[in-house]
């Protein structure tokens, strides 16, 4: 062990060298230990979050053009259906209004033939009574008048009047 | 600097006290400090939490801006941010604090001897050493210092001593001159010739010591970029 009076008298401090070697060890320890280990890892885990997040974000997003794309092919299916429907309840009812008329013109043209042949009836119910009363009411003139005394000039015209009517 | 430091010797070696005193004291503050900043780690960083994120980010990003190299990067950047505090601290040390007793100092910046700075440009220089050798093979490593030509051999491997004392005695001459003149200014100018050179040293003396604040930082990230400047260059390929 020459090398170490050798040092000594160089003055030399070679324990200070190793002592600040075996410091600076245990501060590296303890700094990775207690301070560098966690906040490391921690940004570390900060910085997957970030990342994850980012992509959740964009996955998110893509659905919900997709949802509203889907809502949008809904909707207009939708409005097409109610159009349909429309139309078809608007064919429909122009069907049922043409039937209703032609019905009703049916109904009134019946009721209007019935109405017409009643109307003959009476007609031709009145003209017999009618007749019939006319002869009895002739028959009864025709007594009161013969009851009466009829003058020659009046007899005359009654038998012109008849032979004329005879005639015609 | 007229005040000797505390040297002893144990099993055959020489330990200047102070300068272990000093690096202690500065090994226990950094811990502590990050310890209490990491205090409570979460998803949602707290104030504390942020200025440690914010060192962390600095001094990885001198780590990625000079080591190419994506498995290194993993390895030293925990070695870049334990440095950076370490030296830093070091360097601040003597601004604020000189304990001295009987005429024997016991706390000074340690960074001002050169055989501290010496220590860690070796940590850096055997580091380098260590991914160039997991990377190529004892071998590749070793042929690296002919490459690109044949004949550089020489200058590479006095390159290699060159980074080793240049990354070392740069920043033992900053704080140390600053230490210097911090002295001169605050202990020779100012007993010069009584009462109007207190005065007068005063301002000086606080003026220097804001600049040494620079000094010592500028160093600090000065040293650890350097080093990663060393070892990035070691483990890729010229």
């Amino acid at each position: 062990m020459t090398f170490q009076p050798l040092f000594a008298a160089l003055n030399l401090e070679i324990g200070d060298l190793l002592y600040y070697l075996i410091v600076f060890a245990i501060l590296l320890w303890v700094v990775k230990h207690y301070a560098w280990g966690p906040v490391t890892k921690m940004m570390e885990k900060r910085r997957k979050q970030v990342s994850d997040d980012l992509d959740h974000a964009a996955s998110d997003r893509q659905r919900a053009e997709l949802l509203a794309n889907q809502r949008a092919a809904a909707l207009q299916k939708s409005k097409q259906d109610a159009t349909q429907i429309i139309s078809d309840a608007r064919t429909n009812a122009e069907k049922t209004k043409q039937s209703i008329i032609s019905d009703a013109d049916q109904e009134a043209a019946t009721i209007k033939k019935q109405a017409k042949a009643d109307a003959e009836q009476a007609k031709a119910d009145a003209l017999n009574a009618a007749q019939a009363q006319v002869a009895d009411l002739s028959v009864t003139i025709a007594g009161k008048v013969i009851a009466k005394n009829l003058s020659a000039e009046d007899q005359k015209d009654l038998v012109d009047q008849f032979v004329k009517g005879l005639k015609d | 600097m007229g005040e000797k430091p505390v040297v002893v010797s144990f099993l055959g070696l020489n330990f200047n006290l102070t300068n272990c005193l000093s690096g202690t004291l500065m090994a226990i503050v950094i811990g502590w400090f990050v310890i209490w900043l990491a205090k409570k780690v979460s998803m949602k960083p707290g104030k504390r939490q942020n200025v440690l994120e914010f060192i962390i980010d600095f001094t990885n990003g001198i780590v990625r801006d000079n080591v190419s190299d994506v498995d290194a990067q993993k390895h030293l950047s925990l070695y870049a941010f334990t440095l950076f505090l370490f030296i830093f601290m070091m360097n601040q040390l003597g601004l604020f604090l000189e304990l001295t007793i009987n005429g024997h100092i016991w706390i000074k910046s340690p960074t001002a001897s050169p055989l501290i700075t010496m220590t860690f440009a070796m940590m850096t220089l055997l580091l380098s050493f260590n991914f160039a050798m997991q990377r190529f093979g004892v071998g590749g490593y070793l042929r690296n210092y002919s490459r690109p030509i044949g004949f550089l051999l020489p200058i590479n491997v006095l390159e290699e001593f060159t980074n080793f004392l240049t990354l070392s005695l740069r920043l033992y001459g900053n704080i140390y001159a600053g230490e210097v003149l911090l002295t001169l200014i605050g202990h020779d100018f100012a007993h010069s010739a009584g009462f109007a050179t207190v005065l007068a040293s005063a301002p000086l003396a606080f003026i220097w010591q804001g600049f040494s604040v620079f000094i010592g930082s500028i160093q600090a990230y000065v040293f650890v970029t350097l080093s990663m400047v060393y070892i990035g260059r070691k483990v890729q390929q010229e």
